[in-house]
């Protein structure tokens, strides 16, 4: 049901007309018990509906309600006596506020699962109190918690829009396939083995029974010598095919396995580096990688494993009842008639095993991660003459490993036990039937028992497969699915299709009303507009978190911002190619990052075919070339993971140099100094003065000291630019810039320090 | 006000921030605001909306209230002691706050728990009312004590088991796996 025509229809039943611009669903009363109300929008009013306390969730929390089943309380408030709506945060969920002739008033509460959607409602309300016409593009309902338009339930996970009880299986599956296609005939290979020892398996009770006792044995034979000597061959010959097969199907899955998961892996990576930045701040980058390797692996181990074995186990369990009902049908009945329980126990006792398991695993990491916390933290627990608590800490902790293994170790053993009783109960049966056949109507011959009780115990190891093997399925089609999800992910930032290059860059900088926010309803950056014009430095001040960073990321395209422009040389950076852009900006970061490799290698990062001469020049050139040269090995020292460590300083350096070899005509400097000492400070400040030198530079410093030699300075405070000028223009102003020189200039003189 | 005395009084706050400044009920009086918060006069400075944090939200949720500015800054004017130090009213006032903000409502009876790859759908009765939630299987259930838990979902809501003991052998079952 479309929401706001139902909203609409109580509307106009109070007598408010008009369309509902946007809703929000508060799930907490004024006495913080769970309620369904909603919040709604129209042109000139703001209207709170209230239905009543919850009486029964029908929905997980998060799914919208999209039903009101008696007529709701209506409390309007005009836009017009409204001012400065906001959603207060709270520790769980949040609060709707607004001003209502000056006073702050409480309209609703709500839990975390509608808080995006309330910023939504809070948005286009102040838009509209603000007078401002609204765009489609503001009435676009927020992405808040995703939920199955099949089932009605959460996604799980807020970026995977999956719900993996509704997912379509199969196109997953078919996808997935692909990469197992130019290994076919390995797979015809696998598959005809297995078919083959399933086969063999299949002769052998017979040979062991049946033909062994009753042929052989059973005296009726006149060469009963050469016949006995032929069946031990043939029983022989077949456990021989057996592994023959077996050992060949291992060789040719040995030679799919690594190429497939190198496949898959590399198309994943291929596409990891497409994708923008927000997709890696979004999740965590380490976690998602491994998370990639096992995912690869379970696929294919799912392919080239499972699969094959569905197919021989299949035959096995289809051919062994078969032959048990040519054999003989009351006694086949009976071992089939006990089948359906054994499954049924091993498939319900199964996945509690597993829970059991992870249990287990989980608190032998706590335990792991606490005895490395201990190690490492060993002086701090000295210090502080800890040993005995901490004694106590891990008692307690390994005593959770030791409760986890024995509960464990209990359920296996239960497990076992009664998974045992039920399969050894269907061969104990299968064995009375028989004697009473063989001994009582001399219905079957001792070698067909034999023969049976041998079908009997081949029929487990399809059934522990088959009960098995949907969890195996399931869980390589989510691995597969996010595997997919990665591939398929279109970058959100991507480059013109038609893009310009600049042969030519001046280094004009233009922002015009650049809006910008990370997620949406939270403005990070509001209308920003300035100049850095060619050759000029533009110094970018406010507090922490008051989004200058962010600001310089979005001229480098990491981010693109919701509207507004950002041009270079009077061309929009989306038109631009991204070579282009990339290799006229250049960034140099607190965050530096240093690559597995040598000195030499991380300053040639940006052009890799730079000339000794050049590297030396560029380090020089960032005051790191004296550092280096005194290490042993000089630039070809190893650095980075597993390498050399380095301090900030000159790390800070390494990045710095690496902008110089880079040449760029922007330069954006995010703190550049921040964590170092005031000597390194001194060091890198010199590298900068020099590198700063024809080039438009925009550079972020909480030291207002940094920045003396800026042309023009930008204070944003809360996203917005509240002032702007020259240094001398804003100290006369006695601002926000003038209170924050004046602090840090009397605290450095506190430290003697000069500003 | 000059800038110089907004540096004076800069520098005077820094040096505030050194001692706990404490609100009690012979320096301030708290009030219902008619938007439905509250407010506070202390030292005859009259604040028309304050908000409240916990500063032991898990472990001892009526000592040491802090009592905060309104806007996004939050800078703090003093804190609270103990709730029960104050006058029954007051109390019940802050407390309507706290509740709002540290919305936890305790888990009275679990009716279902259901996993299904790697996550686990909750249906539970709580004190404020019937909920379904959905938790991620591992690292959502953290341990406060022997008896207590507090779960946190896939939204950042927070359910309390307040004690273990009080759940029927069925209900632990269910929450077996997590504890």
């Amino acid at each position: 049901m479309d929401m706001k025509k139902e909203l609409e229809r109580w509307l106009s039943a109070g007598g408010i007309e008009g369309p509902v611009l946007c809703y929000g669903f508060a799930d907490m009363d004024l006495h913080c018990k769970y309620c369904r109300s909603y919040l709604a929008l129209t042109k000139d009013t703001l209207v709170f509906l209230y239905l009543g306390a919850e009486k029964e969730r029908k929905t997980f929390s998060g799914a919208p309600m999209n039903y009101l089943e008696e007529a709701p309380e209506l409390r309007r408030f005009p836009i017009d006596t409204l001012k400065n709506p906001q959603v207060l945060d709270m520790v769980i969920g949040g609060q709707f506020c607004v001003e209502i002739d000056g006073v702050d008033t409480d309209i609703c509460s709500f839990t975390g699962a509608y808080m995006a959607n309330m910023r939504h409602v809070c948005n286009i309300l102040s838009k509209r109190i603000e007078g401002k016409e609204l765009t489609e593009e503001d009435l676009k309902e927020p992405e808040g918690r995703g939920y199955c338009p099949k089932c009605g339930g959460p996604y799980p996970d807020q970026n995977r829009r999956i719900c993996p009880r509704c997912m379509n299986k199969g196109s997953v599956f078919k996808r997935m396939f692909a990469y197992f296609l130019p290994y076919k005939w390995h797979l015809a290979g696998v598959m005809f083995c297995l078919l083959l020892t399933a086969v063999f398996a299949l002769f052998w009770p017979y040979l062991s029974g049946t033909v062994l006792y009753d042929q052989v044995l059973g005296g009726r034979l006149q060469n009963a010598y050469t016949a006995l000597v032929l069946t031990v061959f043939a029983m022989a010959g077949t456990k021989a095919m057996q592994q023959l097969f077996g050992i060949i199907q291992g060789i040719l899955v040995a030679e799919i396995m690594p190429r497939a998961v190198n496949k898959m892996i590399s198309n994943v990576f291929h596409a990891m580096s497409k994708l923008s930045i927000r997709f890696f701040s979004d999740r965590q980058t380490g976690a998602l990688m491994t998370r990639v390797l096992d995912d690869a692996n379970e696929v294919v181990g799912f392919y080239i494993d499972s699969m094959p074995y569905l197919f021989s186990n299949s035959l096995i369990f289809i051919g062994t009842t078969a032959i048990m009902f040519l054999m003989n049908w009351k006694m086949a009945l009976l071992a089939i008639a006990l089948t359906p329980p054994v499954f049924v126990i091993f498939a319900k006792m199964e996945p509690r095993l597993h829970h059991y398991y992870g249990r287990r695993h989980r608190t032998m990491r706590t335990l792991n991660s606490q005895i490395n916390d201990n190690l490492t933290g060993a002086r701090v627990v000295k210090a502080f003459g800890r040993e005995n608590s901490e004694l106590d800490r891990f008692g307690k902790a390994s005593s959770r490993v030791r409760d986890a293994e024995m509960a464990l170790v209990k359920y296996d053993n239960q497990y076992y036990a009664v998974y045992s009783i039920a399969q050894n109960l269907a061969v104990v049966l299968v064995w009375l039937l028989g004697s009473i056949l063989v001994l009582g109507s001399n219905e079957i011959s001792y070698g067909i028992l034999i023969t049976f009780a041998g079908y009997v115990s081949s029929l487990q190891g399809p059934m522990e497969f088959f009960s098995n093997a949907f969890r195996w399925w399931a869980r390589a089609i989510n691995a597969g699915q996010r595997i997919l999800e990665i591939i398929d992910t279109n970058p959100d930032i991507m480059e013109n299709e038609h893009p310009i290059t600049l042969e030519q860059v001046k280094g004009d900088v233009e922002l015009n009303n650049v809006t910008f926010s990370y997620q949406q309803g939270k403005t990070v950056l509001h209308e920003i507009c300035f100049k850095a014009p060619a050759g000029k430095m533009l110094g970018i001040v406010g507090r922490s978190g008051a989004g200058k960073s962010t600001l310089v990321n979005l001229i480098s395209r990491l981010y693109d911002p919701q509207s507004g422009s950002i041009t270079l040389d009077g061309v929009n950076v989306k038109d631009l190619s991204f070579s282009c852009l990339r290799r006229n900006v250049a960034m140099v970061s607190q965050e530096t990052y240093i690559f597995m490799g040598t000195v030499a290698q991380n300053i040639a990062y940006a052009k890799a075919d730079a000339t000794y001469e050049e590297i030396v020049q560029a380090a020089i050139f960032a005051s790191a070339h004296d550092f280096i040269t005194k290490m042993p090995d000089g630039y070809d020292t190893m650095i980075g993971a597993g390498g050399r460590s380095l301090s900030g300083g000159e790390r800070q350096r390494i990045s710095i140099a690496r902008a110089v070899l880079q040449n760029p005509k922007i330069l954006i400097l995010d703190e550049a100094t921040a964590s170092v000492d005031t000597e390194t400070e001194q060091r890198i400040t010199k590298a900068i003065d020099q590198l700063v030198v024809g080039r438009t530079t925009l550079s972020i410093a909480h030291r207002l000291s940094t920045l003396k030699n800026a042309d023009w300075l930008i204070v944003i405070d809360n996203g917005r630019i509240v002032e702007e000028g020259t240094h001398a223009q804003l100290i006369d102003q006695r601002g926000e810039y003038y209170k924050l020189y004046e602090l840090q200039t009397k605290a450095l003189s506190l430290r003697g320090i000069e500003g | 006000m000059n800038e110089n005395e907004v540096l004076v009084n800069e520098e005077r706050e820094a040096e505030d921030n050194l001692e706990i400044r404490r609100i009690t009920k012979d320096n301030a009086v708290f009030f219902s605001t008619p938007g439905g918060f509250i407010g506070m006069e202390l030292d005859g400075k009259r604040y028309e909306r304050v908000q409240v944090f916990r500063t032991f939200p898990f472990t001892a949720p009526e000592v040491y209230i802090s009592v905060r500015e309104p806007d996004w800054k939050a800078r703090e004017i003093g804190l609270i002691e103990n709730l029960n130090d104050l006058e029954k009213q007051t109390r019940e006032r802050i407390e309507i706050q706290l509740n709002r903000r540290y919305f936890t409502p305790k888990i009275q009876r679990i009716l279902d728990v259901k996993m299904e790859y790697g996550y686990a759908y909750f249906d539970v009765v709580t004190d404020r009312g019937p909920c379904k939630f959905t938790i991620p299987m591992s690292g959502s259930v953290a341990r406060l004590s022997e008896t207590r838990l507090i779960i946190t979902d896939i939204d950042q809501n927070r359910f309390e088991v307040a004690d273990l003991e009080r759940l029927t052998s069925q209900e632990l079952r269910k929450l077996d796996l997590f504890i």
